[in-house]
């Protein structure tokens, strides 16, 4: 059942469309994250969620209230929590004074509040720094203390805009998992803005790829993995090998297809619609490097066999990452680690079908 | 530590002892001895804060000051708002007027308000031709009409140090606010307002300690009982009287004693209570918003009625100059160059010893703030901390304590006060740090990596700082010239205690015409001309750099 609905949005900054007539639905209890490159509307559209932002046009729906279309509900009466990507820890009040803000706000008796912060607190592993100033935190607890004062009033929805991006790597990976089973556990259905994919992978049930004020995509992480709609997605997650060529030949029982491809070979690739394959349609093929299998000796009778010089070879301890020439076209290998072949000689890549991702 | 550098600092020093530190402690030495014998004692002081009437003075003073901070603050609130977060067109040109007391003198402002809103003024006038009223209404003379024009002298102070305040909060501070629940006013005093405590205050501080500095604004309007007024006539009137010479020493040192405390107190305060943000996305303006149109209406109501007392001050001054025996009317009946003439060809000394003794002054000041701004910002030399310390002191010294230990120190010992040179030297000592901070400033935004690639290329330290830093400081270093030679050019505190015969310069002339009864318009075109001087010095800051004084007004204010 969708928790929040977002009806046609749209918001521009001048003339630039910052969200370009966009619709989603976050079910109950998910973590939806927007995924996409800076100035692609996605902070934009959690702004409008939170009320931080008015759109110029489309509504927002949480637990069934308009936000816009039926007078603006102000951010203060969303009974949203939020992040911010600079925490916005209030610097002239106590870590207790931060997280009971918002029940203060609304008139919780006195003993109501220091219990539900202490438990918050408690949860986030913040016991005992009650009474430091936010400049005497570091940037991991300054973290979870804007995290506690989201959570503390228990909102109607969790609202994360980059939480993570200003801490260092190590903590960065540690509270991904943390965020996620925090959030889970209580039930709360959270939006989650994120420029990382691997953070969005980890985080999210579902995943909305945007780009330029639109949605290009929305799936779990496995589905915009494994099947990208477009080029665009297959670039932004992951790493991958585009491949262009003409489509010359279907092969209708296996959904297969055969594409002659840039560097002059004939190539097999699986096809998703066979709407697409109307022949001398151009076409990007996407394969990931660590779907590439490696060869040093041709073997017979193979399809998707291609020979190419080793030109670059990086050892990174569990594989080797090649940049091998396939006829002047470049393509990234994830190789295993136990490779001889230096750089300038010779090997062979297969090319899976059944992951050559067609895209249009 | 280079040897250079060593040496100066030395010299710096050796400045600051003659010029600062020894006549100062003249001054500390002088309130301790006791009147008729040789010996030192803390007889003064005892005699000072026993007697009932000095301590009712120190009272006013401070009930002055509180007054004169309430009212600026009620009225600089609002504007510091209205400047930090509403996009208004004309902002600018308002901004400016509603900031321009800051560079015009005090006196010139008392002396307007007087001709305005006196008892014969022409709003009383004008009220009284109307039949609004019967009798003459005292807007001005007494205790709230020198709040109300120290209050309007002071206003920029509070108005720039809110309004950076408000433009420094991270927006998201605010939205984390709105999003817990907390709307528009409780936001404000529960986000908004506190995180610019440390901003406010650096303001706060100066325009509290105004009425332990300023002499003149009270004497103006008839009132005496202030430390630095009673100082004042003390020094000047009865130097021969032991008692009332010594009160009036201890005055002052009273008076400086407070607002160098008050001013060190503030700072430390400020400088613990810096709210350094982590954000690294803020926008440069902060969170400006498109008002309403009741809040546009209003916003602009209120900037008008302030840029109008603004430029009352102007108007007023103008018609006096260019007209004579303004009396009993609300605008001048019989206009004439008279005034004017009588300056430029009666004593044109007056115009010519303001421009040379501020231009001397204004030579030191460049020769010794530039090599004190680079010593402070750019070496490791040993107490540069000192060094910058005791020079931005010289910002909450009451010009007062500077004139009379000049007096002290240079009168028998040092015989430097028989030579005209006092005059700009005391003029450099009192304005020292506005350039030294301002060539602080535009040192702070050069980038060291700049000078640093200069001697790897193999530039010496000299060579590099003529070739890469002096010209990249030239806008900031321009900037320090023309403010520092507006203060100069308008210091009377000092100077009234210093001048003989012949050395008199254009504030002294407005005081002399104003006191001895003369021709108010003389004194009134004296104080306009000058305006118009102050006015096309700014036009031609303001042209290069705005940018750079407000970094300077905010460091010199202990803001950043």
């Amino acid at each position: 059942m969708a928790f929040i609905k977002i009806e046609n949005l749209f918001k521009k900054f001048g003339k630039v469309a910052a969200v370009n007539h966009v619709w989603l639905e976050v079910k109950q209890g998910e973590i939806l994250t927007l995924l996409g490159p800076s100035g692609c509307g996605k902070t934009t559209t959690l702004r409008c969620i939170a009320g931080l932002e008015r759109p110029d046009e489309g509504d927002v729906i949480i637990d069934g209230k308009s936000m816009f279309s039926q007078g603006f509900v102000p951010p203060s009466k969303r009974e949203i929590g939020m992040v911010f990507q600079n925490y916005a820890v209030w610097p002239h009040m106590r870590v207790f004074d931060n997280v009971a803000y918002g029940l203060k706000i609304q008139k919780f008796p006195k003993n109501v509040i220091k219990k539900k912060v202490a438990e918050t607190l408690e949860s986030l592993g913040l016991t005992g720094l009650e009474g430091r100033f936010p400049g005497q935190l570091s940037g991991g607890q300054q973290q979870r203390v804007a995290l506690a004062r989201a959570l503390v009033g228990n909102p109607k929805v969790l609202l994360l805009d980059e939480p993570l991006s200003n801490l260092d790597a190590k903590l960065r990976e540690k509270m991904r998992f943390e965020i996620k089973s925090l959030v889970r556990r209580m039930g709360i259905t959270s939006v989650y803005v994120t420029h990382d994919q691997a953070e969005a992978m980890v985080i999210s049930d579902r995943v909305s790829v945007m780009n330029a004020g639109d949605i290009v995509q929305v799936g779990t992480p496995e589905e915009i993995y494994k099947k990208p709609a477009n080029r665009f997605v297959a670039d932004f997650i992951g790493t991958t090998n585009f491949i262009t060529g003409e489509i010359s030949e279907l092969l209708k029982e296996r959904e297969l297809v055969y594409v002659h491809a840039e560097f002059g070979q004939k190539m097999l690739c699986k096809i998703p619609d066979p709407a697409m394959a109307s022949t001398n349609n151009k076409v990007n093929i996407s394969i990931r490097p660590e779907d590439i299998e490696v060869f040093t000796e041709p073997r017979e009778g193979k399809d998707n066999l291609f020979k190419g010089t080793i030109m670059h070879r990086a050892y990174l301890g569990n594989f080797l990452y090649l940049f091998v020439n396939v006829d002047h076209t470049m393509i990234r290998v994830q190789a295993p680690y136990d490779i001889r072949q230096k750089e300038g000689e010779e090997l062979f890549l297969f090319l899976d079908p059944e992951k050559c991702v067609l895209l249009p | 530590m280079s040897r250079g550098n060593l040496f100066l600092s030395a010299l710096l020093w050796f400045i600051l002892a003659f010029f600062v530190i020894y006549p100062l402690s003249f001054l500390v030495f002088e309130s301790f001895k006791i009147a008729g014998t040789n010996d030192l004692g803390i007889q003064n002081y005892i005699d000072f804060f026993k007697d009932t009437y000095y301590l009712k003075t120190f009272g006013h003073t401070l009930l002055l000051g509180l007054l004169v901070l309430l009212t600026s603050t009620a009225f600089g609130l609002p504007l510091a708002y209205i400047l930090a977060r509403y996009r208004l067109r004309g902002k600018t040109v308002l901004t400016a007027l509603i900031l321009l007391p800051i560079v015009l003198p005090a006196y010139a402002g008392a002396f307007a308000f007087i001709v305005f809103f006196g008892k014969q003024g022409t709003l009383n006038l004008l009220l009284l031709q109307l039949g609004l009223i019967t009798k003459p209404i005292n807007f001005i003379f007494g205790l709230h009409g020198l709040v109300f024009i120290q209050a309007l002298h002071l206003l920029p102070f509070i108005v720039l140090s809110l309004s950076a305040g408000f433009t420094n909060i991270d927006p998201s501070l605010e939205e984390a606010a709105e999003v817990e629940g907390a709307g528009g006013f409780k936001r404000f005093l529960t986000v908004t307002l506190p995180l610019c405590t440390p901003n406010y205050l650096a303001g706060a501080v100066i325009v509290f300690l105004w009425p332990f500095t300023d002499w003149l604004t009270p004497l103006i309007f008839g009132q005496i009982d202030f430390l630095p007024s009673i100082s004042y006539i003390n020094i000047a009137y009865h130097f021969t009287d032991m008692y009332r010479k010594y009160m009036g020493i201890v005055s002052v040192v009273v008076s400086s004693v407070i607002c160098i405390a008050m001013f060190l107190i503030s700072k430390r305060w400020v400088e613990s209570k810096k709210y350094t943000s982590l954000s690294k996305g803020t926008t440069l303006e902060g969170r400006i918003v498109e008002p309403g149109t009741f809040k546009r209406f209003w916003s602009y109501v209120y900037m008008g009625l302030i840029a109008i007392l603004v430029l009352l001050i102007p108007t007023v001054l103008g018609l006096s100059a260019f007209s004579r025996r303004w009396a009993l009317t609300p605008i001048p009946t019989y206009w004439t160059l008279d005034n004017f003439k009588l300056i430029f060809l009666e004593s044109p000394a007056l115009l010519k010893n303001s421009f040379v003794f501020s231009g001397v002054a204004l030579i030191w000041g460049v020769a010794f703030g530039l090599p004190a701004a680079y010593l402070i910002t750019r070496t490791k030399v040993i107490g540069k901390e000192a060094l910058d310390f005791v020079i931005t002191l010289m910002l909450a010294f009451p010009g007062i304590a500077v004139g009379v230990s000049y007096l002290l120190a240079f009168w028998e010992g040092i015989p430097l006060a028989t030579l005209w040179i006092i005059m700009p030297l005391s003029l450099f000592v009192r304005r020292l740090p506005y350039f030294v901070r301002m060539a602080h400033a535009s040192y702070l935004q050069l980038d060291v990596s700049l000078e640093e690639a200069s001697e790897m290329s193999g530039a010496g330290k000299l060579k590099t700082f003529m070739n890469i830093s002096f010209p990249l400081l030239l806008k900031g270093i321009f900037v320090g010239i023309v403010m520092f030679f507006i203060m100069a050019f308008q210091e009377i505190s000092t100077a009234i205690f210093l001048y003989r015969g012949g050395w008199e310069t254009l504030p002294i002339g407005i005081f002399l015409n104003w006191h001895r009864g003369m021709e108010f318009g003389i004194a009134a075109a004296m104080a306009f001309f000058m305006i118009v001087i102050i006015f096309i010095l700014l036009l031609i800051v303001s042209r290069i750099g705005g940018g750079i004084i407000g970094a300077a007004w905010g460091s010199s204010g202990g803001r950043y």
